[in-house]
């Protein structure tokens, strides 16, 4: 009787203030874990996105494709949008026949990226930097440049690319260079045509059309709006 | 051997003090602390990138927003340049309104980043290698910049963007451009360069803001007066 008298009066004394404490130390640590997870979900986008980079540029176009969601879409250029990585995976095709080939390049650096995870860690969206070099056999080698803006999504725990957008800035023969050579983009296959045609209309170089920034400014805060100039082309000349 | 109070001093300094000074509070302060510097390391990044992106498209407004208000720049050997109203005098009067022309290319690709964020969490160092690639050839700056947070905001506080080396399409074993003074073309600079020097084909090191990652002694450049290396080192 006396011994529990004492328990639950010590309990009385003691509970209710380190409960309360507790409950506040639990919602910090709660916030800490998502922001760590938010961490390590930029690590893994990161990463996501670098394999497509490896992986392309030996042109295995199965594990490629894999990297995809299964509505995920594929869009290069003026090439139009492939949707699924079974259509990715044709669409491919396009950029040789799969497998490293002697005499092929077809290396696709993922560079400069700008990633950010949406808040409930089960979306993100990158802007990354291309530098392209291609080669085939018997042509002289080219560089390339764009600009990616892709989306991700998380699917039971894994991070996928729900959209891939490469921006051509442009294309140049190896040894002439911007100077004497801009190779224009390609136009949507007409032996495999695309799923979708393309988002947006643009030339590439001697063009010098803005891919759209996910983000905002990161000081203003401001959507990233510049002016978009109609390109010469579609200027009316009365 | 000893007291009973030497002893137990002794055995408390094994312990490491903060822990034991520490409530859970503290440890979670020091937590968020953690956190919060890489998620700033990461933001320090995204802006250097997007300066980046901004400078392919000739958005100088845009990239002078990314300045903070007493902000410097100094760029190739044209010296340096006070506040964020003479940065973006500086990108308007040499490179032009803001908006790519049609038929140039000017893409200023940011690789390489090593970034260092103070223990206040108010200010850091980046070190990022641009890569240019344009109609007239191939450019090879370097920056070692500073930033600061403002009302939770990272800004550009000092850019410093010396030029290794510039050629044109040839190629550098044919073709070297010389570095930029600041007379080659306006608007002139507030101060004269922090540091003379002459880029490829000769040479010269910007000082690292960082110690040797493995060894922790910082590597300080011998610099002769007209800040190329006396000597190879």
């Amino acid at each position: 009787m006396t011994r529990l008298a004492l328990l639950l009066l010590a309990a009385a004394i003691a509970s209710p203030a380190p409960a309360q404490t507790n409950a506040a130390l639990e919602k910090r640590v709660a916030a800490y874990r998502d922001r760590v997870e938010r961490l390590k979900d930029q690590d893994a986008i990161e990463n996501l996105q670098a394999a497509y980079g490896y992986y392309f540029d030996k042109s295995l176009w199965g594990e490629v494709s894999a990297l995809f969601a299964a509505d995920g879409s594929f869009e290069y250029g003026q090439r139009g949008i492939y949707v699924g990585p079974r259509r990715i995976r044709q669409a491919l095709l396009l950029f040789g026949a799969e497998g490293p080939q002697r005499g092929v390049l077809n290396t696709h650096m993922q560079l400069q990226s700008v990633i950010h995870v949406a808040p409930d860690g089960r979306s993100a969206k990158a802007r990354w930097r291309g530098m392209v070099q291609l080669s085939r056999p018997n042509q002289n080698g080219q560089w390339g440049e764009g600009t990616y803006e892709n989306a991700y999504v998380k699917q039971d725990g894994v991070w996928k690319i729900a959209s891939l957008h490469f921006y051509v800035t442009g294309f140049t023969d190896y040894d002439a260079g911007w100077a004497k050579s801009a190779i224009p983009m390609e136009g949507p296959s007409a032996l495999l045509p695309p799923d979708r045609p393309p988002s947006e209309i643009y030339r590439s170089y001697p063009g010098v059309y803005i891919p759209p920034f996910d983000y905002p400014h990161p000081v203003t805060g401001k959507p990233i709006a510049p002016p978009r100039p109609a390109d010469s082309i579609l200027k009316d000349r009365k | 051997m000893t007291s009973l109070p030497a002893r137990i001093a002794f055995a408390l300094a094994l312990v490491p003090t903060p822990l034991l000074a520490q409530t859970p509070a503290a440890r979670l302060d020091a937590l968020d602390d953690r956190i919060t510097r890489l998620e700033d390391a990461n933001q320090v990044e995204r802006v250097q990138k997007t300066y980046g992106y901004f400078v392919d498209k000739a958005q100088w407004t845009l990239l002078s927003h990314l300045f903070s208000e007493d902000a410097t720049l100094e760029i190739g050997g044209r010296g340096v340049f006070v506040g964020r109203a003479r940065v973006l005098e500086y990108m308007q009067t040499a490179f032009g309104p803001d908006g790519i022309r049609e038929g140039s290319i000017i893409n200023h690709m940011q690789f390489q980043p090593i970034v260092d964020v103070d223990p206040d969490g108010k200010h850091a160092h980046q070190r990022m290698r641009a890569f240019v690639m344009s109609n007239g050839g191939w450019g090879l700056p370097l920056y070692e910049n500073e930033y600061v947070k403002e009302g939770g905001v990272w800004k550009i506080s000092k850019l410093r963007g010396p030029f290794t080396m510039y050629t044109s399409w040839e190629g550098w074993a044919k073709n070297a451009v010389p570095n930029t003074r600041p007379e080659s073309f306006a608007p002139p600079p507030d101060l004269p360069p922090s540091v003379v020097y002459l880029t490829y084909p000769s040479y010269n090191i910007l000082p690292f803001h960082y110690p040797n990652p493995v060894t922790g002694k910082l590597f300080t450049p011998r610099l002769a007066p007209a800040g190329v290396y006396p000597s190879v080192p």
